[in-house]
């Protein structure tokens, strides 16, 4: 097992620390747990990093070209903003309850997937597209999973008082920031489908191709759109809206990495014939 | 009716769960003949950008432009003009897979240069003019050190007004809105028939299919993209010698070398449709040998080098060189202007309305936060 590997599964262990830290912190409204969970995430967070870049330097092609790879870039820029997050406002501490257990099954999963690095990237993906299209798409999901969290967290902060719940930001600060985390990741996700299809072009003549990746990612891209207008147009807010929040990060995870996992679709790789 | 946002919403939720059926429960194909290529389908997508900027306008007119407004208006009008621009291209588009073997010129503008074509209802071929030329196949092609596999140097035009340029994959050319992109490559064998005395009788370039055989070997003969076969050689309208199957083994080592296999029967059988390829595949990134059908065994068989002559009875067959084919797509689209404009200035639009979102939210702040109840539902706001 090389130096990459080793700090990828220290990452998967303090992930998988800090997500029972959070969750036994939050239950048993303990702060120190909590801070516990915290401190560990960062040194998963300096692990994951380091392991990526290693990754990267040594072959020499971009970290995010099999499904395990994309996984572990995902996570890392998740938990990029959620440690943002974390430093900017204090009162959103047990967004980790949701975040670090997503986290820790998604990195475990892409664990399972490992694979070694290719020594070379495929012609179709040597394109300056595919780096806005994996920002968007990172960014995209980092974004509403912190949306999902902070709609589980006015799930729990709604109707209780005291204790850890008054540490909390009110209900309607949840719910707006929430959206806002929303509206952000459906730019982000826009950027990608956009960028998405100017890649397909560039390099299948085509910017659209109904595949199932594509076609998924319209879906949940849409089910956010659907998410604003209830919101603006409709007037929505608070725990429906928050359970939505839910279901469709759900939607999003199973778009991104479930779908490319098992049918077949050209987000798999290339391959010329000869 | 057509302006209610409910309306807007359901369309929406039926053209999701089509999508969603389409790619779960179909394979692409039927998918495609089934949904996506279908009047109503394609109606539905019309009736959602109608309904939802019919919608968006009837809300929006007449009030006060703002960030969030003008974001909000680029955003749905993009999404019209995308759906316009898809309509439009659907109706004037050109797909084709126009295949040459380097040296080959074919007419843009016949229907019969191409392999496939896919037109829209009004297309006009005469949009395609001039000719192509296949100059060469490059494989192994580098561009600043990145190995792009394999390159295509064309040649696109009229008379002497010629474009040439090098296309590989993410590199296409333009020539007056028609585009070149490289799709798939092979080899072909120059195939000579000689009579007894050595008297050359008729030359063709005999195209291969490429046929996979287990994880790096591949097969290359003549046949269908399923299976080995022959065919008759002289092909029609000449009158045949002889029913002939080649296959080609490639020198690891040395470009446009290596074993050539004839297979031959006499013209009078039938033996199209062959399934087995008698060899086992070979070492690995190396092409398995190719031998005869199941039913009939060839009345000859036996392989040269390239370059050499093969013996088969009544003729003599020489393989006299090995040049690739590609297989390109040509494309005219001339909605993609617009549609690919449409997803920026969409984007732009979404941006914009962010922006002005969290602008005015600062503003708002605290007044929004002390006045809203959780879980209660807020004046319905204007997009």
């Amino acid at each position: 097992m090389n130096v990459e590997q080793v700090l990828f599964w220290c990452a998967v262990g303090f992930y998988g620390l800090s997500a029972f830290a959070y969750v036994f912190g939050f239950i048993a409204e303990n702060e120190k747990l909590l801070s516990g969970g915290l401190a560990t995430a960062v040194l998963g967070f300096a692990a994951h990093l380091t392991s990526i870049a290693l990754r990267w330097v040594t072959s020499s092609v971009t970290p995010f070209i099999t499904i395990s790879e994309s996984l572990a870039l995902g996570t890392l820029m998740a938990m990029a903003l959620f440690l943002i997050l974390q430093a900017s406002n204090r009162k959103v501490r047990p967004l980790g309850v949701f975040v670090l257990p997503v986290v820790f099954v998604l990195i475990g999963w892409a664990g399972t997937l490992r694979a070694a690095s290719g020594s070379q990237l495929a012609p179709a993906l040597q394109s300056g597209w595919l780096w806005a299209h994996i920002v968007g798409a990172t960014i995209g999901f980092s974004a509403v999973l912190m949306a999902a969290g902070l709609a589980m967290m006015f799930l729990l902060r709604e109707n209780r008082s005291g204790g850890i719940y008054d540490r909390l930001p009110s209900p309607a600060d949840l719910d707006r920031l929430a959206y806002r985390f929303v509206a952000a990741g459906f730019i982000m996700y826009g950027l990608m489908i956009v960028t998405g299809a100017l890649w397909a072009d560039q390099a299948k003549g085509s910017y659209w191709n109904w595949d199932p990746v594509e076609v998924w990612s319209l879906v949940s891209w849409l089910i956010y759109g659907i998410y604003l207008h209830l919101r603006i147009t409709m007037g929505w807010r608070g725990r429906r809206l928050a359970w939505y929040a839910l279901a469709a990060v759900a939607v999003m995870i199973v778009s991104y990495w479930g779908i490319p996992f098992s049918v077949e679709t050209f987000h798999k790789g290339f391959r010329v014939e000869h | 009716m057509v302006s209610s946002p409910r309306l807007a919403i359901a369309l929406l939720i039926v053209v999701l769960a089509c999508c969603v059926v389409g790619v779960t429960v179909f394979t692409p194909e039927p998918a495609w003949r089934l949904i996506f290529n279908t009047l109503w389908f394609n109606g539905l997508l019309v009736l959602l950008a109608l309904s939802s900027g019919v919608t968006f306008l009837a809300r929006t007119w007449g009030r006060k432009l703002t960030l969030v407004s003008v974001g909000m208006i680029l955003f749905h009008v993009s999404f019209m003009s995308l759906l316009g621009g898809v309509v439009f291209n659907s109706l004037f588009h050109f797909k084709g897979v126009l295949r040459l073997t380097e040296g080959e010129i074919l007419p843009n503008g016949d229907p019969a240069s191409y392999d496939t074509v896919d037109a829209g209802r009004f297309f006009d071929f005469t949009r395609l003019r001039g000719e192509t030329t296949l100059v060469k196949m490059h494989r192994g092609y580098k561009v600043d050190g990145q190995d792009k596999r394999a390159a295509y140097e064309i040649a696109v035009g009229e008379g002497s007004s010629k474009t040439t340029g090098i296309i590989y994959m993410t590199q296409n050319l333009d020539y007056r809105g028609v585009r070149y992109l490289v799709s798939k490559e092979g080899y072909s064998i120059g195939v000579v028939l000689h009579d007894k005395q050595g008297r050359e009788l008729y030359a063709a370039m005999v195209p291969l299919q490429s046929l996979q055989r287990g994880e790096n070997a591949h097969l290359y003969t003549t046949g269908s993209a399923l299976a080995p076969g022959a065919f008759p050689f002289p092909p029609p309208p000449d009158s045949a010698a002889l029913l002939l199957q080649v296959g080609y083994v490639p020198d690891q080592r040395k470009e446009r070398a290596g074993q050539v296999e004839f297979f031959t029967w006499p013209v009078s059988q039938a033996v199209a449709g062959h399934d087995g390829a008698r060899g086992a595949g070979h070492a690995s990134g190396q092409a398995a040998s190719i031998g005869g059908g199941k039913d009939t065994e060839p009345a000859a068989s036996g392989k040269v080098a390239v370059g050499g002559t093969f013996d088969a009875g009544d003729y003599k067959l020489e393989a006299r060189e090995v040049r690739y084919w590609v297989g390109m797509t040509v494309r005219r689209d001339p909605g993609l202007t617009v549609i690919l404009s449409s997803l920026w200035a969409g984007l732009a639009g979404m941006t914009m309305t962010f922006i002005g979102r969290i602008v005015q939210d600062s503003k708002r702040g605290k007044r929004e936060a002390s006045s809203s109840e959780p879980g209660a539902t807020a004046p319905k706001g204007v997009p």
